[in-house]
């Protein structure tokens, strides 16, 4: 295959699967998110009001571990629910990335594997960088 | 309750709506629109406004990355410095006066005021000059005819520093800053607009998520106003691009800038008076 083709090849895969998944990781996002606003509604008024009183003052720090969100998701706590949605949500631009890394190691390109790389470890790197700051 | 979370829906759906007949995106709207009118802090409504962003720009992208716009090489070299701006302005966003996140909004506003009223002239240069030939940055684009349009690229170093910049401020203001981006690619690098556009949106959802990681994993992210806001802007953009085909936004252009001169103003004015 020429270098043209191959390109080309890569272009039609991304052209292809990029829509599809982006509406799939989007749609579980939105679906978690109207899940867990559903949820705060079902408890007393006073519950979402606390939360959006405390965001207004700007008390928002709220940190958790992974495993103990999913067990407060699994057991119905709106705000586990939505959080867990909210970081689908920013699996949307990594897995752009993703798709990405993996057209240019497929057309064997590697400087651009390179650049999407550090794209992609940046990323990552935001996570550990916000836990810690 | 319901009335707040009714409130907050309203805000959020127009201003998606309003960022997707504008193109400018529903971040630059729901941060004023938050802070101004729910009383939220600003960095609040930047981890808020982050997330949005991320939903839009999935959502209007599928389009363009379709319709071959979209130059990926030129967004992989170019989000190397924005997702680099990204996570230092998304760390410094918490820790950063109020008043200094109020003018730095007010300055974007003002930038993006003009990149909406200057002259578009299309200028497609013949061939790329020698970094952006060994970055093989080239690229072809379909006009209207179907006919494909070679284009090359030049001054990348002086593109990646805007890039930097505008990665900063999206990461500090919780917007996508797709008028800086666009400034980049079409003034500095002089890339066709449409390739600049189309790129700039593809580079937008990954910049926004380097920030929205960083707020979400130190727990910045405040749920109550997160969650309805990244459903209504999603909504909103949806609608409003839908409109796009069938309205004709010209009339409304004047609006659009007057609408960001007022924020300008109102965002200057709330950062003088914390001063």
């Amino acid at each position: 295959m020429t270098d043209q083709a191959k390109s080309e090849r890569g272009d039609q895969i991304l052209r292809f699967w990029t829509p599809v998944l982006l509406r799939a990781i989007l749609l579980v996002s939105v679906l978690l998110l109207l899940v867990g606003l559903c949820l705060a509604l079902a408890r007393p008024s006073s519950y979402y009001m606390k939360s959006f009183e405390s965001a207004q003052q700007g008390l928002v720090r709220q940190r958790t571990s992974l495993p103990m969100l999913l067990n407060e998701a699994v057991h119905g706590n709106p705000d586990a629910v939505m959080i867990i949605g909210l970081m689908v949500l920013t699996l949307v631009p990594l897995a752009r990335v993703v798709l990405c890394l993996w057209v240019f190691l497929r057309e064997g390109d590697l400087l651009y594997v390179l650049f999407t790389a550090y794209v992609l470890v940046s990323l990552i790197l935001g996570v550990f960088l916000g836990r810690i700051g | 309750m319901a009335q707040v979370l009714g409130w907050l829906f309203a805000l959020a759906i127009a201003s998606g709506f309003v960022g997707a007949l504008s193109g400018l995106g529903g971040g630059v709207f729901i941060v004023p629109a938050l802070v101004i009118l729910a009383h939220v802090p600003m960095y609040v409504a930047a981890g808020a406004s982050l997330l949005s962003v991320v939903a839009t720009s999935a959502g209007a992208s599928v389009a363009f990355v379709r319709e071959g716009w979209t130059n990926l090489r030129v967004a992989m070299v170019l989000q190397c410095a924005t997702v680099t701006g990204a996570l230092v302005g998304a760390l410094l966003a918490g820790h950063v006066p109020a008043w200094t996140l109020e003018l730095l909004f007010s300055l974007t506003m003002l930038q993006s005021a003009y990149v909406s009223v200057r002259k578009k002239g299309d200028t497609i240069l013949p061939r790329s000059d020698a970094l952006a030939t060994r970055l093989r940055l080239s690229g072809h684009f379909p006009d209207y005819s179907g006919k494909s349009i070679a284009y090359g690229v030049a001054n990348v170093p002086a593109g990646a520093v805007v890039m930097l910049v505008a990665g900063m401020m999206s990461g500090l203001l919780g917007i996508g800053s797709g008028a800086l981006k666009v400034i980049a690619m079409d003034s500095v690098m002089h890339l066709p607009l449409k390739v600049s556009s189309a790129t700039s949106n593809f580079m937008i959802g990954v910049t926004a998520g380097a920030g929205a990681l960083v707020f979400l994993a130190r727990g910045d992210v405040p749920t109550a106003i997160a969650a309805p806001v990244a459903l209504g802007v999603t909504a909103g953009a949806l609608i409003g691009s839908r409109m796009l085909v069938v309205i004709s936004v010209r009339w409304l252009r004047y609006g659009f800038i007057l609408l960001q001169l007022l924020i300008a103003v109102e965002m200057g004015w709330r950062a003088f008076s914390h001063i």
